[in-house]
């Protein structure tokens, strides 16, 4: 009994800081004790037994045998549930038969605030999963997560998990997130349409004018975008002007304070992104279209290309099976000179953590080794690409193309080559805090409607980004 | 048993007895329930008002702070002033619809039951229904009669797209599924007016609007006024409609201040500022609760 909690306050010093505390008592009632006398002895003797005996039961449940939890909080319909079951669920629990998964559904709009709530009040499951580092952020600043660097180093998860999408869950040294979604924005286009025409998709400034200009020539749309179904939808943009304009080294600045918003190479970026809207690059709909009207209208050749992100490869590729057209993916253009072409924003869009309540943190670390195993990515990019699409170093693409569209097993390659040779930018759902995102989200559509203009919009963005730094609210940016 | 003066069990049985008579055991449930789910949320919403919270760190005091914020947001009064238009629109537009139709099935006596039905039935169909409904199969331009139009050579906009009209847009789809409410309820007081006053004032040859005007609508002033009052608190708690159809948007054109709290609270993780237009959404409300308790009064007296 004593090895097992001596064994215990070694090697997990840093993961049960709570357990480490009632050691510490522990060794504190046995010191005072020493120089007592023979009855305050036995009696001392006596709370050190009960000490002990109420700290190995403690660390008997902390180890115990029992289901653990994951909440799914991005919603699913029931085929993605059976997906999950048959993919997640029962592969783990085979190999795990004394810590079997229960895995719950949430609702999609609010499944992460109910994760949040629930992990705040000293509950919910044992991992955690949030919308992304943001949110995990506040949830580690309120000592609710668990530092998994122990587990991490005891499933080599540093060297499956590409590094710099792996530091995004650092704060203080420690990490604290496992990135689940690997995404990243690229530009599709109606590679008919392109054919036909003699284009091949834009890598510059100057080209993507040229193509642009000589589809509303033709009355085609150059952009099949909109946010009818997914207001969000409006930082997408935001995020594809500044890197590829304004470039990622810029953008690390501003995220670390050294650089303002205000600075003349972002207002420039916005410019280009306002000049985009207003001379109807984004079509006449851009508020009303939902994502499935957005590329069916690119599959019909009504519009030329779509800046979207990899999460929406299922209705793409949906889209174009419909209208019998063939669909192109290419990296966003270089906007500006000296920004790198091609360049892949990383985006993560949730991550996994261990709840520090967890009864059972060993468990869930040992699900978070499946999760990330070759073996999972292989079942689930089969039954349901892009959604657990997982930033492994093991990715490539003769292994991608047994199970996905070629197209897919292309672009995802093309994407995990770039972030590990450092060629990445960053998406403003991952890299920048709360306050400034929805700030940049809502007030883009007031720069767009010529409400505010581009120097008002990003010296607010710069107040709101000021506090969330001073307040430590901003998410590590992946290094450069 | 017959209580023992002086004796312990003496006193329990007296205090049981006046408990047995007062009317405290009525009172505690209901006041168990407010007390846990309205008195003490409604007081910690008034103290984060004046607190820095993030929803997971400590709070932290921050006096004025955070009325100072959304009074320094701009979006904060366009989001009053469209609660303030949106309480006009429905202090007018459905009351004045639910008074002419509850009037005319009072009048029209056959297919009475067929109209309160269909009247009411918007009413009872979830608030996402009939969101997605007109926002996907009639404002839509592609998938909606906004969309089919097209075909004909009318080329529409969508109404929720554009700044000017969005909030109208919004108003009309609530307005749509509100109307027939009031409808059934004015119906229902006109029903309780004597006959004989009616009956005489037809025999007098009043018209059906003379009728309406100095007959019916004194009648159920009453009912009236209480839907008025409840008719601000509730467009100043205006959410849903605007919230599944426009999020506020675009460029803030719908946003109300309970998105806007919403927004805050949930998006920017920021309680303080949420908690803040939560209290001036609250006052409102207790401006229109004071006049409704006042004329209550009057009439109580009368």
């Amino acid at each position: 009994m004593q090895e097992r909690i001596c064994e215990i306050s070694a090697d997990e010093q840093e993961l049960v800081p709570a357990k480490m505390k009632t050691m510490k008592t522990m060794k504190t009632d046995r010191q005072e004790s020493r120089g007592e006398g023979l009855l305050l002895k036995n009696l001392g003797l006596t709370v050190r037994v009960s000490v002990l005996t109420a700290a190995a039961t403690l660390s008997t449940i902390a180890r115990a045998d029992g289901p653990i939890t994951l909440w799914y909080q991005r919603g699913g319909n029931p085929d993605q549930q059976r997906i999950m079951q048959k993919d997640l669920v029962e592969p783990f629990n085979a190999a795990h038969p004394t810590t079997p998964l229960t895995l719950d559904v949430l609702a999609g709009g609010s499944g992460d605030k109910k994760i949040r709530m629930a992990v705040i009040s000293g509950k919910g499951p044992d991992i955690v999963m949030t919308p992304g580092p943001s949110t995990t952020l506040a949830l580690v600043q309120s000592d609710h997560l668990l530092p998994l660097d122990e587990y991490i180093k005891k499933y080599n998860l540093d060297k499956r998990i590409l590094t710099p999408v792996l530091r995004t869950g650092e704060y203080h040294g420690h990490n604290y997130a496992l990135p689940r979604t690997f995404e990243t924005m690229v530009l599709y286009y109606n590679k008919t349409l392109f054919d036909k025409n003699g284009w091949a998709p834009p890598k510059t400034m100057a080209e993507l004018n040229t193509i642009a200009e000589a589809l509303v020539a033709k009355g085609i749309t150059p952009f099949s975008v909109g946010n009818g179904d997914w207001r969000a939808a409006n930082e997408w943009h935001v995020s594809v002007i500044l890197n590829h304009y304004a470039g990622p080294e810029n953008i690390y600045k501003a995220l670390k304070g050294e650089m303002p918003w205000t600075d003349p190479v972002f207002a420039q970026a916005i410019d280009v992104l306002k000049d985009w809207y207003q001379k109807g690059w984004f079509g006449k709909n851009y508020f009303s279209l939902t994502g499935d009207q957005q590329a069916l209208l690119l599959a019909k050749g009504e519009a030329g290309m779509a800046p979207n992100g990899t999460f929406s490869f299922d209705n793409m590729v949906a889209a174009f099976k419909q209208t019998g057209q063939e669909l192109g993916v290419a990296s966003f253009p270089s906007l500006r000179e000296g920004v790198p072409y091609p360049l892949y924003s990383i985006g993560t869009g949730s991550t996994m953590s261990i709840n520090k309540n967890s009864a059972n943190p060993d468990a869930a670390a040992a699900f978070l080794d499946y999760l990330y195993s070759d073996d999972f990515y292989d079942r689930i990019s089969k039954d349901w690409p892009g959604d657990w699409n997982l930033p492994l170093t093991s990715i490539d693409e003769a292994k991608l193309t047994k199970n996905v569209s070629p197209i897919f097993a292309k672009t995802f390659t093309a994407f995990s080559n770039a972030v590990a040779q450092g060629n990445y930018g960053y998406t403003t759902w991952t890299f920048w805090p709360p306050a400034t995102e929805d700030y940049l989200i809502h007030g883009i559509e007031q720069v767009w409607l010529g409400q505010i203009s581009t120097a008002d919009y990003l010296k607010k963005m710069q107040e709101i980004f000021a506090k969330e730094l001073a307040d430590g609210k901003v998410p590590p940016p992946a290094p450069r | 048993m017959r209580p023992t003066q002086g004796g312990t069990l003496g006193v329990l049985s007296g205090w049981i007895t006046r408990l047995r008579d007062s009317p405290v055991p009525f009172l505690l449930p209901a006041l168990a329930i407010n007390v846990a789910i309205i008195l003490i949320p409604g007081l910690l919403t008034i103290a984060m008002a004046f607190f820095e919270w993030d929803g997971a760190s400590t709070p932290s005091f921050v006096g004025l702070d955070n009325f100072r914020t959304i009074f320094a947001d701009p979006v904060f009064f366009s989001a009053l002033f469209n609660n303030i238009k949106w309480t006009v629109i429905f202090l007018t537009i459905p009351i004045a619809m639910g008074l002419g139709a509850g009037s005319l099935l009072l009048v029209a006596k056959r297919g009475r039951t067929f109209f309160q039905v269909v009247y009411f039935l918007p009413v009872i169909i979830a608030t996402v229904v009939v969101a997605r409904v007109w926002q996907g199969m009639i404002y839509n331009p592609e998938s909606g009669i906004v969309g089919w139009l097209k075909l004909y050579g009318i080329n529409l906009a969508d109404p929720l797209t554009h700044p000017p009209t969005a909030l109208y847009a919004v108003a009309s789809v609530d307005l749509w599924h509100w109307w027939g409410f009031l409808a059934v309820i004015f119906f229902a007081a006109f029903r309780q007016v004597d006959a004989a006053q009616i009956e005489a004032a037809v025999i007098d040859g009043a018209s059906f609007f003379q009728l309406l005007r100095y007959v019916l609508i004194p009648a159920i002033r009453p009912t009236i006024t209480l839907m008025m009052i409840m008719t601000i608190i509730w467009s100043f708690l205006a959410f849903d409609f605007v919230y599944v159809l426009t999020q506020g948007g675009p460029a803030y054109a719908s946003e109300v201040l309970s998105t806007l709290s919403y927004r805050y609270a949930f998006y920017n993780y920021t309680m303080g500022p949420a908690a803040a237009v939560a209290l001036v959404i609250s006052f409102f409300g207790l401006i229109a609760t004071f006049f409704y308790v006042r004329i209550q009064q009057r009439e109580g007296n009368q």
